[in-house]
């Protein structure tokens, strides 16, 4: 593969990766998180652009009124600032070349779709540097078509971000291992974005930590065999030299630096701050979530939710091409053919991985963000895929002709390649499209589809995002009405104000407030279904004398959000959403 | 010494033998056998859910034969919100909130991809008809005869502590129950003074509201006493649901009396207790 041939394929992934989310979100609702990144991320701009433009915008009084406050959750300060500095960004930009407010939302999202883009760029050199151009570019694809991967990379939150920040660092420390002191420097640099994106990049050191002690005792050992009269410490010392001098200083010097210097929260009390940025999350309350028809919000939590979950989210398909890779790159490396051995590749992607699923095994980390949460993951999986589509092929392609069942294996191999790739990315699409807007309810084949999660007693949903789907039948209802019709919306509360200002609700239907209050104050109120959200039903039930509601949103047939009305308020009972 | 050296042999293996290295291609093969399956089965999902015309169908039959104080139920359960947008005018809220289906002579399942709910478990069913992917069946039994509803006989002026009557969520189901509020270490008592018992008394207790089990994790309990003797002494721990408990009485009228407890350390101790007296 020329140079040139890689720069236009990583042109055509960045374009496509940025690309599918932006197409996508279009569909999806606000979740609840979005509302606090979007308002704290135009917080956080607006006094960028003052500091800026030198009106006093760095005292200690305007951070704290921008980043801070009393409380751990002021201005979102339980989270740092990159993605929402950027969303902030992204929305003064699009607002100043004539965004209107309908296109606000997609606006504050962009950045998070650029990132997607940037890491099917990043996975596909990957790829393509180790194993090869077809592995590499099969690699991006599976990593596009996977897709609670592609639901969160049309968000304005921060786990698909985190996957392209924790995948930079990992592959700079990677390259590091070559190129020891740009490349050492760049570590720092992306491991200072990933801490600068969310909690969870303090944990990849432990993948590096330990990927790196691997490949300085294999570089001193051979360099201790092919230079005997050395001592132990020279050679450790010549290995430390040659394979990532800066990898220690990059995480702990330059990866904080770049965190501070990005998070103006952090330029005074810098040890309080980060202590109670770090608390929040250990401290972190459990919300519910149903997990194999179980309500759990206190641990111990089963150990196997990150490993059942991920057999339920990712294509199959893709797991079982990943399961070959793994296999065979297993199999390389026990023979001594594994590529670039003494940086081990593949060794390193499985320490990611289990990294990012490691502490779900520990039975103490809250598991209400399901998969969200170990997305960095998810490259491991997709590169092992394409290393395993690659290599069954051609093992196929050659077993048949060994028998006398083909002929010309030179230039079958690549059509054979190709069309097991159309067809492994096919199934992929299949999940992915079906799983388009509310991919949070869906599961693979393998666990049956949405019934088959409902089947399971998997988690239905979370973050309210759903609501938007009864949107249209709220808006008809309140068409034929004279006065205004207060909703009890409980989770998707926060979205309503921004879903009136896109133009999706009609100003007739306000928000009627929280619990039993809110459900007294209104009209018509929505259930979005989650085992712990059934409370709502009942306390609606109560007030409203009926358990029947006017309208039931479903995806394959699950239901996802009802609405109830009001005696009085409907006077026919309204369809279905159709799908 | 003479060594023998392995000679390639070139001659055609003999029958299926010749095909072994075929072996290799199997990982080929499971992932295109897997992509086939994996681009069906997603094209199929949601096929064995009823569609909007099945509920319609099955709803007409069952308004068609449905009786006064008939139960309905659905199956699987999370096809229970589209049930009651077909059939909910016909489940009061007091039958949605049942303590047990035990009082219910007719029961009508309306199930879909091979659910049974709970209520029909062991019953056969008088009557079915399936509406495309919705199975509808009525299953007829004798119903338990209700003396005494403890929940409907509930009146304020019983409770020495905080108690009302209320429909809660305990173990995530609706239950109407009288709910009473313990203060942390103390006891909510609601007595009734002749009440008219059969030969058995039934009941569950539960906590009510996740987030209040979530909170505080000490258990609840209920003890039960008909005519001044214990007849039951139930522990509602946080993750327990809706527990059922039940004791022999004499028929006739007597006092029953009904303690909840919290523990020293639950602050907010929501304890949802139903009880029938049967014949």
């Amino acid at each position: 593969m020329t140079g040139r041939q890689r720069w236009i394929t990583a042109v055509i992934l960045l374009v496509v990766g940025t690309a599918a989310p932006l197409i996508t979100q279009r569909d999806h609702g606000v979740v609840r998180d979005e509302v606090v990144y979007m308002n704290a991320g135009t917080a956080y701009a607006r006094w960028w652009g003052d500091l800026f433009r030198g009106k006093g915008a760095a005292t200690t009084e305007q951070i704290t009124a921008h980043f801070g406050g009393k409380q751990v959750t002021d201005h979102n300060s339980e989270h740092p600032p990159l993605m929402k500095t950027l969303f902030g960004i992204s929305e003064a930009v699009v607002s100043r070349f004539g965004g209107g407010q309908q296109h606000k939302v997609t606006a504050y999202r962009i950045p998070t779709a650029l990132f997607f883009g940037l890491l099917l760029v990043m996975v596909f050199l990957f790829g393509a540097s180790v194993w090869g151009w077809t592995e590499g570019v099969l690699a991006a694809l599976l990593l596009l078509l996977m897709p609670r991967l592609l639901f969160h990379a049309g968000l304005a939150t921060f786990d698909a971000p985190m996957v392209t920040v924790w995948t930079a660092a990992l592959f700079a420390y990677y390259k590091s291992l070559e190129r020891p002191w740009l490349w050492g420097a760049l570590f720092g640099v992306a491991f200072g974005l990933a801490l600068a994106t969310k909690h969870n990049a303090v944990i990849l050191p432990a993948a590096i930590l330990v990927h790196w002690s691997w490949v300085l005792v294999r570089e001193t050992r051979s360099r201790r065999a092919a230079d005997t009269e050395r001592g132990l410490g020279t050679a450790l010392w010549r290995a430390l030299l040659r394979r990532g001098p800066l990898t220690v200083p990059a995480m702990v010097v330059i990866g904080p630096l770049v965190l501070v210097a990005l998070w103006p929260w952090l330029w005074f009390d810098t040890a309080h701050h980060v202590s109670r940025w770090i608390g929040f999350h250990l401290h972190h309350v459990d919300y519910n979530f149903e997990y194999l028809g179980q309500n759990w919000n206190h641990p111990p939590f089963p150990w196997h939710v990150a490993i059942v979950t991920t057999l339920f989210t990712v294509p199959t398909v893709t797991l079982v091409a990943g399961a070959i890779g793994a296999v065979q790159l297993i199999a390389r490396a026990r023979a001594g053919i594994a590529s670039q051995p003494e940086r081990a590749p593949a060794l390193l992607l499985f320490l990611s991985a289990g990294v990012a699923m490691g502490p779900f095994l520990l039975r103490t980390t809250p598991i209400f963000g399901a998969s969200k949460h170990w997305l960095p993951a998810m490259p491991t999986i997709t590169l092992y895929a394409g290393v395993g589509l690659v290599v069954a092929v051609r093992l196929a392609v050659d077993r048949l002709a060994r028998v006398g069942l083909l002929k010309r294996v030179e230039r079958a191999r690549p059509i054979a390649i190709a069309a097991v790739a159309v067809l492994v990315c096919t199934a992929s699409a299949f999940e992915t499209v079906d799983a388009q807007p509310y991919a949070l309810t869906h599961y693979t084949a393998l666990a049956g589809g949405a019934p088959g999660g409902a089947d399971l007693g998997m988690n239905r949903q979370f973050w309210g995002y759903s609501a938007v789907g009864v949107l249209p039948f709220l808006d008809r209802v309140a068409a034929h009405s004279d006065e205004p019709l207060p909703v009890y919306s409980h989770d998707a509360s926060m979205a309503w104000g921004v879903w009136m200002r896109e133009g999706l609700l009609s100003r007739k239907l306000p928000d009627a407030g929280h619990e039993e209050s809110g459900v007294r104050r209104s009209k018509l109120a929505i259930v979005i279904h989650e085992l712990h959200f059934n409370r709502h039903d009942y306390m609606i039930w109560r007030d409203y004398g009926t358990v029947q509601p006017v309208y039931v949103l479903t995806t394959d047939g699950v239901p996802i959000v009802s609405v109830y009305a009001r005696r009085g308020v409907i006077s026919s009972t309204a369809t279905r959403h159709p799908r | 010494m003479s060594t023998a050296r392995a000679v390639p042999d070139d001659s055609p293996q003999p029958g299926w033998r010749r095909y072994r290295p075929l072996a290799g291609a199997i990982p080929a093969l499971l992932l295109v056998l897997v992509a086939i399956w994996e681009v069906v089965a997603v094209a199929r999902a949601g096929s064995d859910v009823p569609a909007d015309g099945d509920w319609e169908r099955a709803s007409a039959a069952v308004r068609a034969r449905h009786q006064a104080g008939d139960l309905i139920v659905f199956a699987p359960e999370w096809i229970d919100p589209v049930g009651r947008l077909h059939l909910g005018d016909l489940i009061p809220v007091a039958m949605a909130g049942r303590m047990d289906a035990a009082r219910y002579g007719r029961i009508w399942e309306l199930s879909a991809r091979g659910g049974r709910a709970p209520e029909t478990r062991g019953l056969e069913p008088s009557w079915q008809q399936s509406f495309g992917a919705l199975r509808v069946r009525l299953f007829e039994r004798t119903p338990a005869v209700v003396l005494t509803d403890f929940v409907a006989a509930f009146a304020p002026g019983m409770a020495r502590g905080p108690a009302a009557e209320s429909l809660q969520e305990v173990g995530f189901e609706p239950h109407r129950c009288v709910l009473a509020r313990p203060r942390p270490g103390g006891t909510v008592e609601v007595r009734y003074p002749a009440a008219e018992l059969g030969r058995t008394l039934v009941g569950y207790v539960g906590l009510a509201d996740v987030f209040t089990r979530r909170d505080d994790r000490e258990p609840a309990r209920l003890e039960v006493s008909v005519g001044g003797v214990t007849v039951a002494d139930v522990v509602a721990g946080n993750d327990a649901g809706w527990v059922r408990f039940q004791a022999a009485t004499a028929p006739g009228t007597a006092e029953v009396v009904f303690r909840a407890s919290a523990g020293p350390n639950a602050r907010n101790r929501l304890v949802c207790f139903a009880a029938e007296a049967h014949q």
